[in-house]
C-alpha cells in the first residue's frame, strides 16, 4: 500500500513545511494549550497524513474492508443507513403504569420505534412496592412494575410488534423482565416471533457500577447467561444482552476502558455458556454493546468503529467463530454526558453533537437523553425535542447518505486503530487477571473507575474540563425551576393495585409454580421456563425473587468503609 | 437505593483528602440504618447523595429519627438532583445544605469545615 518514494518525499515535504510554515506561526502565536488530551488520554496531534497511517501498518483490507464484512470497522451491514436507518429509542416511564401509557402513545405517535421501560427502582432490585425499602422510591426514575398485570396497563392499546423493539431495563432479574414479555405478547396474541424484545441483562457490571445487583455474583452470572440460553433456543431474533460499556465510563473509567471491561463480561458469558454445551455461533448474534464516549466528538466516532474491529477479531480469532453474525457487533448508544444543570436549553446543543457522533460512527440502536433530564424525570415537551433531534438527523441534513462517511481521514483511521490497541490491551490485561469476575473481585475494575472519576473532578475543579455556562462564561446561578414532578399518591395506589391482584389471582398456581422456580433454582437447568409459569400466574417480581433470593443467597457489598 | 454514586464517592475522596474522616455506608441504606450508624460512630456530619426523586421522603425522615434518638448535633447536608422547588422547604425542616451537581468539591469542603469548628 505504501509506496517508499511517495512517503519519502511527504517526509520532505512535512520538514519543509514545519521549517518554512508552521516554525514562524508558533513564533508569532503559540498555540493554546501545549498538548491537546482526551479523557482516554490518547493526545491529539496537531495535523494528520498519510505518515501517521504508515507507521501503524494501516492496511485498508486488514483493518477496514467493506462495510458489512470483516472486521465490520465500516459498520454492520453493507448498505448502513441507506437501507434501514438505525433504531430510535426512548428511555421512557414513571409513576404508575397508567401515566405511562399515556406518555408512550406519544412517543409512538412522534414516531420512536423502541420504547426501553424504565423501571423504578425497587422493580430493578426485586422489591414489590410495599417492601419497606421501596418507601419514597415507588414510581421514581421509572415506572413501578410488580406483576403483569402492571404490564397489562403499561401496554394497554399498544401491540408489542406495533414497536419495531420493546425493552426493560433490568439486568438482575431479567428472567422475570423476558417473561414479562413473553406473557404480554400471549395476552395480547403475540408468539415470540412477532416482536422483538432487547434486554440489558449484563449483571457484571452491575458490581462495580449502578449498583442494582441481588444476587451474589456466580449465580447471577447463571440468572443472565440463562436469559441468553433461553432466547438462543427460542428467539434468536430477540437482544438479551447488551454489554454495558455506558455505566463503566460514566463512573469514571474513561471510554477505552469500559469497552474493554465491556467486551471482557461478554466473553465471561460467552465462556459460561459455551461449558454449558452452547455453540459459539448460536450465542454471539445475540450480544450487542451499550457504548459510551462523552468528552470528545471524534473519540465517540472511533470508539464505535474500535470496538465492532476488537469483537471481530476476538469471535474470529479467540472463538472461532464462522458466522459473520456473531462477528458484526450491533451497538446502542445513548446521547448524553455533558449536560449541565445550569442553563439547561444548552443540553439541546450537547445531545445533538453526541447523537451526531454515534450516527457518524455507525450505531445501530440510539437514544438521546432530554436536556431537561438534569433536574429530573423529562418533562413531555423535553421528551419530544429529543425524539425530533434524532429525526433530524435521519431525514434532513444527508447526514446518513453515504456508509461511514469519515472512513479514510488520516485522523479518523488514526485514531481508531489507537483506540482499537487500546481497547484490546486492556482487554488482555483483564483476561491475565484470569477473566471478568476476577477482575471485579480483585477489585481491579473498581480501582480504575475511582481513579477516573477523582482524575475528572480535579479538572473540572481546575477548569480544564470545561462546561460552558458553569466554570467557563457562567452567568447563571441557582438551580432553574421547573422540574417534572411525580405524583406523590402513586405509592398508595400502586401497593392497592398489587394488594388487589394478589387478592384475585389463584393461589395455588402461584404457590406451585414458585416451587418450580425454587426446584429449578436449586438444580443446573434454565430459570426462564419456571419465571415464566410463576409470572403467568401473577406472582409478583418481589416473591419470585424472594425465592431466588432464598436459594442463591444476597451478594453483600461491604457494610461501610472508611475513605 | 440508587446505585449511581459516582458523587458521593468524589465527594467522600475530597473531605478525606481535607483531612477529614470519612464513614462511607454504600447503597441500600434506610434512613434507620444510616442515623444509627452515624450516632455509633459519633459523626459531626451526615451528608446524602439522592438521584432517584426520593429525596422528600428520605430527608424529613433522617431529621426526625435525629430528633428521636437525640441526636440533632449531627448536622445533615445533603446533593444530588434535588428540584429548586424543593430546596428551602428541606432547609426549613433542618437540611443545612444542599448541593446541586457541579458544586466545586472545594465549596462543600469548606462548609463542612465552617460547620463543625
Amino acid at each position: 500500500m505504501w509506496d517508499e518514494q511517495k512517503l519519502k518525499d511527504l517526509k520532505d515535504l512535512r520538514r519543509d513545511w514545519e521549517e518554512k510554515c508552521l516554525k514562524p506561526a508558533l513564533e508569532a502565536r503559540p498555540e493554546r494549550m501545549e498538548r491537546f488530551l482526551t479523557d482516554i488520554g490518547a493526545e491529539i496531534e496537531r495535523v494528520y497524513t498519510p505518515l501517521d497511517l504508515q507507521q501503524t501498518n494501516f492496511d485498508y483490507r486488514g483493518d477496514l474492508g467493506f462495510p458489512g464484512q470483516f472486521p465490520f470497522t465500516r459498520g454492520t451491514t453493507p448498505t448502513l443507513y441507506r437501507g434501514a436507518l438505525w433504531i430510535m429509542r426512548a428511555y421512557s416511564g414513571f409513576g404508575d403504569p397508567q401515566t405511562s401509557n399515556e406518555r408512550y402513545k406519544k412517543l409512538i405517535e412522534w414516531g420512536v420505534d423502541e420504547i426501553v421501560i424504565a423501571v423504578d427502582l425497587p422493580t430493578q432490585v426485586g422489591y414489590d412496592s410495599d417492601h419497606f425499602m421501596a418507601k419514597g422510591e415507588v414510581g421514581k426514575v421509572g415506572v413501578a412494575i410488580d406483576t403483569l398485570r402492571d404490564m397489562e396497563i403499561l401496554f394497554e392499546g399498544i401491540p408489542l410488534n406495533k414497536l419495531k423493539r420493546v425493552s426493560m431495563l433490568g439486568n438482575s432479574f431479567s428472567p422475570i423482565a423476558l417473561s414479562l414479555f413473553i406473557a404480554l405478547g400471549e395476552r395480547q396474541g403475540l408468539k415470540p416471533s412477532d416482536f422483538v424484545v432487547d434486554l440489558q441483562n449484563d449483571i457484571l457490571k452491575e458490581y462495580v457500577a449502578r449498583g442494582t445487583y441481588i444476587f451474589p455474583i456466580r449465580p447471577a452470572v447463571r440468572v443472565t447467561t440463562d436469559v441468553i440460553g433461553y432466547c438462543s433456543k427460542y428467539a434468536q431474533h430477540w437482544y438479551p444482552s447488551t454489554l454495558c460499556a455506558n455505566h463503566i465510563n460514566a463512573a469514571g473509567a474513561g471510554s477505552t476502558k469500559a469497552t474493554a471491561f465491556a467486551i471482557a463480561n461478554g466473553v465471561c458469558y460467552i465462556n459460561s455458556l459455551l461449558e454449558r454445551g452452547y455453540q459459539i455461533d448460536e450465542i454471539a448474534p445475540l450480544f450487542s454493546i451499550f457504548s459510551d464516549e462523552r468528552a470528545d466528538f471524534f473519540v465517540a466516532i472511533c470508539n464505535l468503529r474500535a470496538t465492532r474491529r476488537v469483537w471481530a477479531k476476538i469471535m474470529r480469532e479467540r472463538f472461532k467463530a464462522q458466522d459473520p453474525r456473531s462477528m458484526a457487533l450491533k451497538i446502542t448508544a445513548y446521547s448524553h454526558g455533558g449536560e449541565t444543570l445550569l442553563e439547561p436549553i444548552n443540553n439541546i446543543v450537547r445531545i445533538t453533537l453526541a447523537a451526531l457522533a454515534y450516527v457518524l460512527g455507525g450505531v445501530q440502536f440510539l437514544y438521546n437523553a432530554s436536556h431537561d433530564e438534569v433536574l429530573g424525570t423529562p418533562t413531555e415537551n423535553a421528551a419530544k425535542i429529543s425524539v425530533r433531534t434524532q429525526q433530524i438527523l435521519a431525514h434532513e441534513l444527508g447526514i446518513t447518505n453515504t456508509v461511514d462517511p469519515l472512513g479514510g481521514s488520516y485522523f479518523i483511521e488514526s485514531l481508531t486503530t489507537q483506540i482499537e490497541k487500546q481497547i484490546y490491551e486492556e482487554f488482555l490485561k483483564v483476561d491475565g487477571m484470569g477473566g471478568a469476575i476476577a477482575a471485579i473481585e480483585k477489585g481491579y475494575y473498581h480501582s480504575v473507575i475511582t481513579e477516573g472519576a477523582n482524575r475528572r473532578q480535579r479538572e473540572f475543579d481546575k477548569g480544564e474540563r470545561v462546561a460552558i455556562g458553569v466554570n467557563k462564561y457562567g452567568t447563571e446561578s441557582g438551580i432553574p425551576f421547573g422540574a417534572f414532578q411525580i405524583d406523590p399518591t402513586i405509592e398508595q395506589k400502586q401497593i392497592e393495585r398489587l394488594n388487589q391482584v394478589k387478592k384475585e389471582r389463584n393461589q395455588r398456581t402461584v404457590k406451585e409454580t414458585l416451587e418450580y422456580v425454587h426446584k429449578v433454582a436449586e438444580g443446573d437447568g434454565n430459570l426462564v421456563p419456571p419465571v415464566l409459569e410463576a409470572v403467568r400466574a401473577y406472582a409478583t417480581i418481589g416473591e419470585i425473587c424472594g425465592v431466588l433470593r432464598g436459594v442463591f443467597g444476597e451478594y453483600q457489598a461491604r457494610e461501610y468503609f472508611f475513605v | 437505593m440508587d446505585g449511581h454514586e459516582v458523587g458521593a464517592r468524589v465527594v467522600a475522596k475530597s473531605l478525606a483528602d481535607a483531612g477529614m474522616e470519612v464513614i462511607y455506608t454504600g447503597l441500600r441504606q434506610t434512613p434507620e440504618m444510616i442515623v444509627r450508624t452515624a450516632i455509633e460512630e459519633d459523626v459531626d456530619v451526615i451528608g446524602i447523595s439522592i438521584l432517584s426523586g426520593s429525596h422528600m421522603t428520605f430527608f424529613p425522615e433522617i431529621l426526625r429519627l435525629l430528633g428521636k434518638y437525640e441526636a440533632e448535633d449531627i448536622h445533615f447536608i445533603a446533593g444530588g438532583i434535588i428540584p429548586a422547588e424543593d430546596i428551602p422547604v428541606l432547609k426549613q425542616m433542618g437540611v443545612k445544605e444542599i448541593f446541586p451537581p457541579e458544586t466545586p468539591t472545594s465549596k462543600i469542603v469548606n462548609f463542612v469545615k465552617n460547620l463543625i469548628e
